[in-house]
């Protein structure tokens, strides 16, 4: 693979590659075809888009989105404004509140802050696709069973950052989940059952932080 | 007199919240996710100059970028702007990216004038003014009852001190706006809103449309703590774009726009003297502050959140005050009420001189509040708190706690009005077996569906699954807004009233008694084709009014650092009849939580020079964060013989000032000025004074 | 954001053809993107680095550590022979920003971020460093701000991993045009404190590479204090590392962040623990020697006290 440090020998601009070869596939195949294909694939990447919508494909919850969007656009505009899926929500726009937060080949990324164009191929995962057949996943039942969610408006990017996080450590620790979710906020401050409900997502026991007293039975 | 059944069994259980599904899979539409077809992305242009004569917008060259649809300006011909933010124009386009590139080539020709931004400074004579013909400093509200200065003079122990609060910002997640669409003249709105019918009557008013021709849905909103009533000048300029454009415009306002012009809890200086006789009965309180509730708080309100007084002394019994209290205009943005207006400033200043009247009395600071607290229920919380809380072992002398990191505990106490009214419903029983609840209320987080769902399930016999509640409609009948903790004790009584009459008429409409599940089904069978469709309202006798609450405060501060660990709250809370318990108790947690960024973290920082919110963000204005969460422990009090009452805002009045003394207690000196941030920590630690507010 | 241009570069030649007289690299991307939503940067195009070949690896020499310049912070933190080899590093990556940002930040895009002064960053304040006339912290709200500098911006040096690459003596090598420079991290930094308008001392079309950190028996840790728990700014860092011998330490480091314009330590400082067994006195004299010269301004004395405790507290993890 070319390096870099190399020399001049290998690293071939733009304008001299399409001197000595044809960018069509009946000149790849008069070639080394890897080495070719690896030069193409080069060519192709030094390409400039933009700054008008270009054509992009998207690889969300299994399904391809094509989209034409000018290279401006985040990943999170995308998904809100030109096409349906709206369960990431924008909330501040500058990486530091998480409602964002998508999986970008089961990594949690914030999306607000990853441009569109920059999102192809690879596996993008939003709080849609999370659900098989209609059957809501682990970490969402225990959401919704330890009740850690109000207004719901955090509740997708909190849900994407626990699945992630059981997918790496399937019995995390409290800290393991605060390091987790740190990039989360809650304004409803629901935070003590979104512990609970990584706990109950992950199978690990989960302590109740309230008891409802009769005050007439009070002495 | 109606009453709640004795047998309950969905009402007060922990049953989920029903909305739960639909918030974990993101089918939930809010207003900011509807797409209407063919719907505009639209954006407003706010000022730049904290003050300034606009004399001209030109928005000629905004109409030429490609994909804009519609350009206003907030009002005609010249005016004058008083914050950094207020709002000038807007424009509609077929992207966000069009939008943008649009405010930016908008020509605004304006003549800066001066401006102040800073309370301090405002008050003087020498200050620019506001608003020029009225002084920045309002004239002192004054409440005064027997004869303060003699009492004074007979007390054992005063206790003098100087506390101050920031302005606070709501910052609800879904920022405000509404997504506005115009069908055959009539106005269909989608909005973020506390009250469907605040926005209704907005819009009807602004835009000269017949209420009848209004129509606004609030199915999920991402929270407001007080600041969405009314369709706000977002909402006025996306109806008129809407109208302009002849396509659906949606305005949601941005983080940055969210610091700078759609409400604030106000800021204070207080201070404040209080004294006792050797018993610990207060005998005489003397308090003077002032407060920013930003460009409109000149005139002390009458009231209703927006300004900058609150109720002094607080929930103590005094027999001798002397209250004086101003508001003091500043180039800022307006307050607007904001979860338990004024409680949260008057429980800081209240508590703390409290724990400063405990020391020199040298009296446990929890004894001395039982004696002068008038409230039964709270001095029963006290006493259950404490216990609980283990306050006896926790509780040493301040400053005496040893080593580098110290630790302290601290208490305060609450009340609220709440109570509630005037809600209708309508129920229709399908012949199907399943119901449908209609009624315009609001959700915001708070549990009202689940709430709806738990009380038709009981008095219908039926599971939640089977009642779909349907809310957020000003087309449903109408109930108040979702403020001032009422939405409960409005909504829980006229579903009493609707259920109970809708199983009534079900009875005597097909003769079937509907008591269980298969007598249901077989009632409703003989409806036959039609639905049956029943109407009812709030009636008294089933909510009251009247909140109380108390909250206990472990800390461990470093003193070597400032920095401030909140490590457990203990909350004793009256519930009345609680309805959900889980949605109750999760409203308790939120309570706590934003108290906490009230007191460590919260605080709107303008800059002097340039007039300007230095922290339009969530990165320098900070938010409790999940690592921030204490340990806490919830006690809630049944008391259905009072029925439903409020919850949401008692829960977060006294958090601050429980950690506030905690904090005290564990230095043996106080920080006077939230947030209690490391700074102000350790310039107390060094005896300087620590009640300036931005450092 | 002003609209822009996108190409991806297969090498640094074309990356800076690529970027021309006015475009940006872009890496993790998640400095400068918030910086082109505020119309603070307006590059006409951006060009994506992360597939520059090589940068992304993390390799063992036989003399240093080679830490590319796309590796993310994600995969610092993570990595468990650079962990046990040097915690401060990982202590240093697991605080920056949120798992979010590290996911996607890069070693490069952290040392050559830009100033986090709210000033700097507001959209409608044209500050000394943006190339106005006035640095509106020194007599404004400055709590955040820096304890010394060599000029009137007092922004400070906010790269967590700058202060613990200082520390363990790293270099950053760049291409800078046809050449390769490496850098100490001091050098690295210099122009930002002289110069009000610089971050650091990169050049507009510099493209960092690698980092090299020595192969060394070194103890280290990074401390920091912020005013939240987690994901919040460090209103003080410190670094510290030494070789330790029988309990008695050499060639120590002592590095604090966020209170100067560029990392901070002292030479003076590091000698006084030379051969020394560390304890409370020793950590103080380093500190008064640390510290000597600072310049508090309004709001921001209380850092002093603060970093006295986390120079004596992340120098007494080098003993354990």
């Amino acid at each position: 693979m070319n390096d870099p440090n190399q020399g001049d020998g290998l690293i071939v601009s733009r304008r001299s590659f399409l001197k000595s070869f044809g960018t069509t596939a009946a000149a790849a195949a008069t070639a080394q075809v890897d080495v070719v294909a690896q030069d193409l694939q080069k060519a192709n990447t030094e390409k400039t888009y933009g700054p008008e919508a270009v054509p992009i494909t998207l690889n969300v919850n299994g399904k391809s989105l094509n989209l034409r969007v000018e290279p401006r656009v985040t990943l999170l505009e995308a998904l809100r404004n030109h096409s349906n899926l709206t369960g990431a929500k924008e909330v501040c726009d500058r990486a530091t509140c998480g409602a964002c937060t998508v999986l970008m080949n089961g990594t949690p990324i914030y999306s607000c802050s990853k441009l569109a164009i920059e999102s192809q191929g690879h596996e993008i995962t939003t709080v849609e696709g999370l659900a098989t057949n209609g059957k809501l996943s682990n970490v969402q039942q225990a959401f919704i069973d330890q009740d850690g969610l109000m207004c719901g408006y955090c509740t997708p990017g909190f849900v994407m950052s626990v699945t992630a996080l059981l997918q790496r450590t399937p019995r995390p620790t409290a800290d393991q989940v605060k390091h987790a979710c740190a990039g989360n906020l809650c304004r409803c401050g629901t935070y003590p059952r979104i512990m609970q409900a990584a706990f109950k997502a992950a199978g690990l026991p989960v302590a109740s932080n309230s008891e409802v007293l009769s005050y007439a039975k009070l002495a | 007199m109606p009453s709640w059944p004795e047998q309950r069994t969905l009402i007060g259980s922990h049953a989920k919240r029903i909305d739960g599904p639909a918030k974990v899979s993101g089918a939930a539409k809010y207003a900011s996710d509807v797409q209407p077809d063919g719907w505009l992305y639209g954006m407003v242009l706010r000022s730049k100059w904290p003050k300034a004569k606009i004399t001209n917008i030109n928005l000629e060259k905004a109409l030429k970028i490609p994909g804009i649809k519609a350009a206003i300006m907030d009002r005609p011909g010249e005016r004058t702007v008083r914050y950094y933010g207020e709002e000038l124009a807007a424009v509609a386009g077929t992207t966000k990216q069009a939008c943008l590139d649009a405010l930016r080539i908008i020509d605004v020709e304006a003549k800066p004038l001066p401006f102040v931004v800073r309370e301090q400074q405002a008050k003087e004579d020498s200050s620019p003014r506001v608003w020029d013909d009225t002084p920045n400093l309002s004239k002192p509200r004054v409440n005064e009852k027997g004869e303060v200065d003699k009492a004074f003079a007979d007390c054992t122990a005063i206790a003098e001190g100087f506390y101050t609060t920031p302005v606070q910002l709501h910052h609800p997640l879904e920022t405000h706006g509404n997504t506005v669409s115009w069908i055959e003249g009539e106005l269909m709105a989608w909005s973020s809103t506390q009250g469907v019918s605040s926005v209704k009557d907005g819009f009807a008013g602004n835009l000269k449309v017949p209420q009848s021709q209004v129509r606004v849905v609030s199915e999920y909103m991402g929270g407001g703590f007080g600041s969405k009533f009314g369709q706000g000048v977002e909402g006025s300029l996306a109806a008129r774009l809407s109208k302009e454009a002849k396509a659906p415009v949606k305005i949601f306002l941005t983080r940055f726009d969210e610091a700078l012009a759609v409400g604030n809890r106000p800021s204070s200086f207080q201070k404040i003297k209080l004294g006792a006789t050797a018993d610990g009965k207060l005998q005489a309180f003397e308090l003077e502050s002032y407060g920013t509730a930003g460009i409109g708080s000149g005139g002390v309100s009458e009231g209703g959140g927006g300004g900058a007084e609150f109720p002094a002394p607080y929930i103590y019994t005094v027999p001798n005050i002397r209250v004086r209290q101003s508001g003091v205009n500043i180039n800022a943005g307006s307050a607007r009420a904001f979860r338990a207006p004024g409680h949260p400033t008057a429980s800081f200043g209240m508590e703390s001189i409290m724990d400063e009247l405990a020391v020199k009395l040298n009296m446990d600071p929890v004894e001395l509040r039982i004696k002068n607290d008038p409230s039964e229920v709270r001095r029963k919380e006290y006493q259950l708190g404490a216990e609980r809380f283990g306050w006896k072992d926790k509780y040493k002398k301040p400053g005496t706690s040893t080593g580098p990191v110290k630790t302290g505990v601290g208490c305060a106490g609450a009340t609220w009005g709440g109570g509630g009214q005037g809600t209708q419903a309508e129920a229709r029983i399908n012949p199907d077996g399943t119901v449908e609840i209609r009624c315009g209320t609001q959700d915001l987080g708070t549990g009202t569906r689940t709430l709806i769902a738990l009380i038709a399930g009981d008095l219908l016999g039926l599971k939640p699954e089977q009642i779909a509640v349907r809310i957020g409609d000003t087309q449903y009948p109408p109930s108040g807004g979702s403020g001032g903790s009422t939405t409960a004790a409005s909504v829980s009584p006229a579903i009493y009233d609707v259920c109970t009459k809708a199983k009534a008429e079900l009875e005597s409409k097909t003769g079937v008694s509907s008591g269980d599940a298969e007598k249901w089904s077989a009632a409703c069978k003989k409806l036959g084709v039609e639905p049956l469709v029943v109407s009812g309202k709030w009636q008294q006798g089933l909510s009251s009014s009247g909140a109380g609450g108390v909250q206990f405060a472990e800390v461990e501060v470093d003193t070597e650092t400032g920095f401030t660990r909140v490590k457990k709250i203990t909350c004793v809370q009256d519930g009345g009849l609680i309805v959900s318990k889980l949605t109750c108790e999760s409203q308790v947690n939120g309570g706590i939580l934003m108290g906490i960024g009230y007191a460590l973290y919260e605080e709107r920082i303008m800059d002097d020079l340039s007039g300007v919110v230095l922290n339009p963000n969530f990165e320098t204005y900070k938010l409790t964060g999940l690592a921030d969460a204490p340990e806490i422990d919830i006690l809630l009090l049944d008391m259905p013989e009072r029925g439903v009452i409020g919850i949401g805002e008692p829960v977060t009045i006294p958090t601050a000032s429980a950690v506030a003394n905690a904090v005290a207690n564990a230095l043996g000196v106080r920080v006077g000025s939230l947030p209690i941030t490391p700074a102000r920590v350790l310039t107390a630690l060094t005896g300087k004074s620590s009640s300036s507010p931005s450092a | 954001m002003k609209s822009f241009q996108y190409a991806t570069a297969a090498s640094p030649v074309s990356a800076r053809e690529l970027r021309g007289e006015n475009g940006r690299y872009l890496a993790g991307g998640i400095d400068l993107l918030g910086e082109m939503k505020e119309y603070i940067a307006e590059p006409n195009i951006l060009v994506n680095i992360k597939s520059l070949p090589g940068l992304n690896k993390i390799e063992r020499g036989a003399q240093s550590w080679s830490i590319g310049t796309n590796v993310t912070i994600a995969e610092l933190e993570n990595h468990a022979e650079l962990k046990s080899i040097f915690p401060g590093l990982q202590q240093a990556a697991a605080e920056v920003g949120s798992q979010q940002i590290r996911n996607v930040a890069t070693v490069g895009g952290n040392l050559a971020q830009h100033s986090r002064c709210w000033y700097y960053r507001h959209r409608d304040i044209q500050c000394l460093k943006k190339g106005g006339d006035t640095c509106y912290a020194r007599h404004g709200e400055n709590k955040y701000h820096s304890l010394f500098t060599g000029n009137t911006c007092i922004s400070p040096v906010v790269s967590n991993l700058s202060i613990i690459l200082a520390a363990l003596d790293a270099t950053v090598t760049i291409q800078r045009g046809e050449k390769e420079v490496r850098l100490t991290i001091p050098e690295l930094y210099a122009k930002a404190w002289d110069n009000p308008t610089s971050h650091h001392s990169l050049e507009p079309e510099d493209l960092v590479m690698k980092v090299e950190i020595p192969v060394q028996q070194r103890r280290s840790a990074y401390l920091q204090v912020s005013e939240k728990s987690a994901f919040d700014w460090a209103l003080v860092s410190c670094a510290a590392s030494a070789k330790a011998d029988g309990g008695k330490l050499s060639q120590a480091r002592v590095v604090l962040g966020a209170i100067a314009n560029v990392p901070h330590q002292a030479q003076a400082a590091n000698e006084l623990l030379e051969g020394k067994v560390l304890d409370d006195s020793l950590a103080n004299q380093v500190a008064d020697v640390i510290l000597a010269k600072a310049q508090p301004l309004s709001q921001n004395a209380y850092k002093i006290q603060i970093a006295r405790t986390l120079i004596r507290r992340t120098l007494a993890q080098l003993k354990a």
